[in-house]
């Protein structure tokens, strides 16, 4: 029984997530602002209601009042809640030109590329080079969700991090750039008020800039097949010399990973051609 | 079967009075083209009702198997666990795969069978030949096809319970690339609704036609009841809204069985490949331009219902009865201009939801006029309680809290958080459970004497209003608080999210809410069967109200009407000063006076 009825006694206000993004606050202030107004019209209409209900109830003497209304009187109450619904929906402009429109995400100090697929998500880092190698969609296969051009060299040094962890820092301009392999999904951030439908073929700018160190959950918001509620991911909020810290590490191996690979591709042409040379020789 | 005993018995009625020139040919009808291929227009309301009344409990079933999984994730459905199918169950534990069937069976099943063929098939061919006076629709076959449709499109919808793939699992909005790539179940689904969609269009010119063609001498428009009118502005809906999704539902047909490419773009990384450069939002945008309609469809009848049952009850004409049609014809034309709000996150332009935003908000001030003109027709009133009037009552307490979350998502920002999550799954339950089912509620309980000649037994009634109306908000509005919570909507296992563990009580107590909600619909069953077979016989004027059908024999023979009628006045002159009985029916010129002998002047009682 313990929890079942704390829908009843607490305010609705609290069930919140915490909020750790900057305009977060902002959109929880206008949830709020409409609660309010809601409560307010919610008590009016109720209390003239049940009044009615209980004053007018059947009596056996009385007789109900001819009357069919009155032009001045629907007037009021047309223009009134036309210039309430109005006011919020004006009110609401800022907010939205704010987070959603595409020409007005901020520079950004951080960009990740985020790539949704059935179950997860897949991230990317530009690596070492700060740059982010082309995408090519002829070229996306399981292998290569993001389509990474094989012969443009900025992109050999992508970080791709597949366990749909995404590393951030605190206190900066986070731009993702959002898209999807195969069907729809929706990359929901609840502490940080952000969902956004992830479209194929189309890549979307979502920006937030995040508050609090910590560990966040991603999770899919758009129906997506039958693990659709098994897309968790994980965000980590870190101060800036963590996140570095944490960058640096990446980077560093993503580099090590490149050397060896190289010396391997290296180490295999040599072979490959003292191969050749053997088998002319051979013929 | 006694009920249409009784309308048997009322042909040899009808026979007597042998200036009704129907009796000739319906004597020679066989029991099959009576009760079963029948073009008249009651009857098809009564098989629109039974059918709908079916799947009420089919979709009820799904609902409460998604509960239970939201509850107990994990662990098997008691009772009936193991006797379910192995491809839905594994050790009475619902499948992740199946979950998702559920959710989409649950939503199809419950708009496209239960409340549309209410609301509008049921109710529709009932009230509208008997409301304006006329002996039945102004095209008979096309409406005996409109229901007919329905069986087998119903049976291809869940078609997919015939394969091993399972039935359609894309969500009722079934939306593309998923919906593309799933297996036949989604086929069998498309083509189900594209029929079902077919016979909505069929009813709605039917209802047009009949309502411009076949109005009694005297029934201008604006002496129609408003059910009529809802009626009438439904219908249009229907016919400019449902092509649509007919088209879209092909487009989506062809892509998925004929590897075309309207909503896929090329190279996914599916099983399925696809080339050419398709647009999935081009879907949403054609489906909820009817869909955002339907939910007008949906609503608009039992709106109307609820007017004429409030009237009718606190014996008091309908306040502002013009600013009412003209709050629906609002609603109607606004409905049209409003589909993106269902987009807000979708990735359509942001400039675009910002239009949105702005009509959808606006729809809120018809909505309030109703609202108001509700509150005004009781005030000063006299109202009687039935079941009939309570559950109208329980309409407008419940579409006033629909009412105002919607206006949550209607702002684009605030709908950030709130879309797609439990906040929406509430607000949709409260507007079409709260609103258009208790409105459907009140019409079965206000016409089924004239539907079936026989009174539903009022006390039933009450129990069953009363659990319904206490349930249903146990049962839904937690789910706002749930939303609040961020709880997605949608998912099979909501608690391996960390943020989400802290709801399992609450769902569990919702689950359980609406375990007894589910049940105190049998009391509804129980009520009509019982009424059928040993119900008190009912008159012809069970509760003293104006409108034509209540003037008609109980229950209508074939051709309802046994004299020729005219109408003299509106349909809500309840209570006018000076007369001896508080209705003045919309057929007699002379309403008696309190004093003994007089005549009160008909022509000082216009309707305005």
């Amino acid at each position: 029984m313990k929890g079942w009825f704390e829908w009843a006694y607490r305010d609705m206000l609290s069930f919140f997530p915490e909020n750790v993004s900057t305009f977060g606050a902002q959109l929880d202030g206008l949830f709020s602002f409409v609660y309010w107004i809601s409560v307010l019209i919610f008590l009016l209409t109720y209390f003239l209601l049940i009044a009615f209900i209980i004053k007018y109830r059947a009596q056996p003497n009385r007789k109900s009042y001819h009357f069919h209304g009155s032009n001045i009187v629907e007037f009021t109450w047309t223009i009134l809640p036309t210039f309430l619904f109005v006011g919020i929906g004006l009110f609401s402009e800022d907010a939205w030109t704010k987070t959603k429109y595409q020409m007005k995400v901020p520079k950004p100090d951080v960009e990740v590329d985020v790539m949704a697929y059935q179950f997860g998500w897949q991230i990317r880092y530009p690596g070492p080079d700060g740059i982010f190698g082309k995408k090519d969609r002829n070229q996306m296969s399981k292998m290569n969700l993001f389509g990474l051009d094989s012969n443009d060299v900025n992109g050999k040094d992508d970080i791709i991090i597949e366990n749909a962890q995404l590393h951030l820092p605190i206190n900066k301009n986070v731009v993702v750039n959002l898209s999807t392999a195969d069907v729809l999904h929706s990359f929901f951030l609840p502490n940080f008020r952000v969902k956004q439908d992830a479209l194929p073929g189309k890549w979307i700018k979502v920006w937030f800039n995040g508050t609090k160190a910590g560990k966040y959950e991603i999770a899919c918001a758009e129906l997506c097949g039958s693990n659709h509620y098994a897309m968790r991911g994980e965000i980590f909020m870190y101060s800036q010399q963590d996140y570095d810290k944490w960058l640096d590490g990446k980077n560093k191996t993503m580099l090590e990973l490149q050397q060896k690979m190289k010396a391997e591709q290296e180490a295999a042409t040599a072979a490959t051609t003292s191969d050749s040379t053997a088998t002319t020789q051979g013929s | 079967m006694s009920a249409t005993s009784a309308v048997a018995n009322n042909h040899h009625d009808v026979h007597s009075h042998s200036h009704d020139h129907h009796g000739h040919d319906h004597h020679e009808l066989s029991f099959i083209q009576k009760y079963i291929f029948s073009t008249d227009h009651k009857v098809i309301a009564r098989q629109f009702m039974f059918s709908a009344l079916f799947f009420l409990f089919v979709g009820g079933f799904f609902a409460l198997l998604i509960r239970w999984q939201l509850a107990y994730p994990g662990k098997a459905i008691p009772i009936i666990g193991n006797l379910l199918p192995a491809t839905w169950v594994t050790d009475g534990v619902v499948q992740a795969s199946f979950y998702t069937q559920l959710l989409t069976m649950h939503g199809s099943v419950m708009i496209f069978l239960v409340i549309i063929p209410l609301a509008v098939g049921m109710f529709g061919n009932f009230c509208i030949p008997l409301m304006l006076g006329t002996d039945d629709m102004a095209l008979p076959k096309l409406n005996m096809f409109s229901f007919w449709l329905m069986p087998p499109a119903a049976m291809i919808t869940m078609g997919g319970f015939w394969f091993p793939d399972g039935m359609a699992a894309a969500g009722w909005t079934s939306y593309p690339p998923l919906a593309v790539i799933n297996g036949p179940g989604q086929t069998c689904w498309l083509i189900g609704v594209f029929l079902i969609g077919f016979s909505s269009i069929m009813g709605g010119v039917n209802y047009i036609t009949t309502i411009l063609n076949k109005r009694t001498p005297g029934m201008t428009l604006f002496r129609m009841p408003l059910t009529v009118w809802a009626l009438f502005i439904t219908a249009m809906l229907i016919v400019l809204g449902t092509p649509v999704l007919a088209a879209a539902l092909s487009m989506q047909f062809f892509d998925q069985f004929l590897g075309s490419s309207f909503f896929i773009p090329d190279n996914l990384v599916t099983t399925k490949k696809f080339v050419g450069g398709g647009q999935a939002v081009l879907f949403q945008h054609l489906f909820w331009f009817y869909s955002h309609p339907a939910v007008y469809i949906m609503i608009l009848t039992p709106m109307g219902i609820v007017s004429d049952v409030l009237a009718t009850f606190a014996r008091k004409p309908l306040y502002g009865y013009k600013a009412m049609i003209f709050a629906l014809m609002a609603i109607a034309f606004l409905g049209f201009i409003v589909w993106g709000h269902h987009m807000f996150q979708s990735g359509m332009n942001p400039l675009l939801g910002t239009t949105f935003m702005l009509s959808t908000i606006v729809i809120a001030v018809p909505s309030a006029i109703k609202i108001f003109n509700w509150l005004g027709t009781i005030w000063r009133g006299n109202i009687h309680f039935t079941a009939a009037s309570m559950n109208a009552l329980a309409f407008i307490a419940t579409f006033i809290i629909g009412g105002l979350s919607g206006v949550f998502m209607a702002s684009a920002p605030i709908d950030i958080y709130i879309h797609d999550t439990y906040f929406i799954v509430a607000h949709i339950h409260y507007v079409l459970f709260g609103g258009a089912l208790f409105g459907i509620f009140a019409g079965i309980y206000y016409w089924f004497p004239k539907m079936f000649g026989k009174m539903l037994n009022e006390n039933m009634g009450r129990k069953h209003f009363y659990w319904s109306f206490i349930f249903f908000n146990l049962t839904f509005f937690p789910m706002h608080i749930l939303g609040v919570g961020g709880h997605m909507r949608r998912i099979y296992d909501p608690y391996i999210y960390d943020f989400l563990k802290p709801f399992q009580p609450m769902n569990e107590f919702i689950t359980i809410a609406a375990g007894l909600l589910g049940f105190s619909q049998l009391i509804l069953v129980v009520n009509i069967l019982w009424t059928i077979k040993f119900g008190k016989k009912a008159p012809d004027n069970p509760w003293n109200a104006n409108t034509l059908e209540w003037s008609a024999p109980t229950p209508p023979p074939h051709g309802n009407f046994t004299e020729d009628i005219r109408v003299y006045r509106g349909p809500y002159e309840y209570s006018m000063p000076g007369a001896k009985e508080d209705y003045a029916p919309q057929t007699k010129q002379d309403i008696p006076s309190e004093v003994e002998g007089e005549i009160v002047d008909e022509s000082m009682f216009k309707a305005h």
